[in-house]
């Protein structure tokens, strides 16, 4: 078992991170750029951290871009490692980590239902996984509105002013 | 839906609904948070089958399919495969307030609505979510409303089946299940 310093010092000299920080203790976060997300994904794994955790996306629609996040995790050394790359929101590829970890087949697919990134490499990445027909923007995207897409697509229960007018709201 | 009680049942019919008030399985589909509070009300706490409801493991053998909570579109689906594969007389009981008009998930892309646009409620238990107690005095409700002929649901369905198929549609956009994991 090698210490987080030890770890830290390790993953700075393999990756070249443009940054790297520790959010707690036994949690490292190191962002790298989305060209490096694949051989530092196969880095860390031959480095111990064999556990995939999740891949997950971030929408930064100001800065217009998507943030691709995949949490690792070491079952020797008890810490968790988080990669981060900013990939441009109106071209999201990346490659795909299937071929490291195997398991990344299924979270790559939700990234790509619900962001829309595009996997290189993940011939799976097109199909619907958790949505079975969807005809609009992906869900999670900040620009998707949901309220509107559930008022087009859902009806509520009408509903008259009874309600409103016994707690002492507006009246029409 | 506005089910009126124009009771003209014939004498059979009557002691038909006589009888099945007095035994309700229930097909249980929990799929929403409320299915937390099915088990105290089957278990000893409250212990329900003293009240002549019991679970019953497959939809094509039970009388009451119960809805515990918000649908997603994928649910939904799933629903109303189980519903139409049910023996008439059937009823539907809708539990939680998401049912009713989408509970806190009223803005979801991914949850509907009201649910007695795509399937005919007999009886809505209101609560987010309802107590164990709410659960029994619904079903003494349903009991009641079986033995005087007022549950209706199932034949409304019967008649009015074009009308729930274009609200599903429109929702759904197909209610063909897909699932890749199955096939």
């Amino acid at each position: 078992m090698s210490s987080m310093n030890n770890i830290i010092n390790e993953i700075k000299a393999a990756l070249a991170p443009l940054k790297m920080e520790t959010p707690a203790d036994k949690q490292i976060a190191a962002v790298v750029r989305p060209e490096a997300i694949h051989n530092s994904l196969s880095y860390l794994r031959q480095r111990g951290f064999t556990q995939l955790c999740i891949v997950t996306c971030i929408d930064w629609i100001k800065d217009s871009e998507f943030e691709l996040v995949y949490i690792l995790f070491s079952w020797t050394d008890g810490i968790h490692v988080q990669l981060r790359a900013r990939v441009d929101r109106n071209n999201p590829v990346m490659v795909t980590a299937t071929d490291i970890f195997p398991g990344a087949r299924y979270y790559e697919r939700e990234v790509t239902e619900f962001f829309g990134v595009e996997f290189t490499g993940n011939e799976d990445a097109g199909k619907p996984l958790f949505l079975e027909i969807w005809d609009d923007l992906p869900p999670l995207r900040k620009d998707f509105d949901p309220q509107a897409y559930s008022d087009s697509k859902f009806p509520m229960r009408e509903r008259g002013n009874e309600f409103v007018s016994e707690i002492g709201g507006t009246e029409k | 839906m506005v089910l009126k009680n124009d009771d003209n049942r014939n004498i059979w019919e009557k002691i038909g609904d006589y009888f099945s008030a007095n035994s309700i399985w229930m097909k249980w589909y929990c799929t929403g948070c409320g299915a937390i509070e099915m088990p105290p009300t089957m278990t000893s706490r409250f212990d329900m089958e003293r009240l002549g409801m019991g679970p019953m493991a497959t939809p094509r053998q039970a009388d009451v399919l119960l809805i515990t909570g918000y649908l997603s579109t994928k649910t939904l689906r799933r629903v109303i495969y189980s519903y139409e594969q049910m023996n008439s007389p059937c009823f539907i009981v809708a539990f939680g307030s998401c049912t009713i008009n989408g509970g806190i998930y009223y803005d979801s892309y991914a949850t509907i609505g009201r649910l007695d646009k795509y399937l005919p409620v007999d009886l809505y238990i209101a609560g987010c979510m309802p107590r164990p107690e709410t659960i029994m005095n619904g079903f003494n409700e349903l009991i009641q409303m079986i033995k005087k002929g007022e549950a209706k649901g199932w034949k409304h369905y019967q008649e009015n089946y074009e009308w729930y198929k274009k609200n599903q549609l429109d929702s759904l956009g197909e209610i063909i299940i897909k699932d890749e994991f199955h096939e």
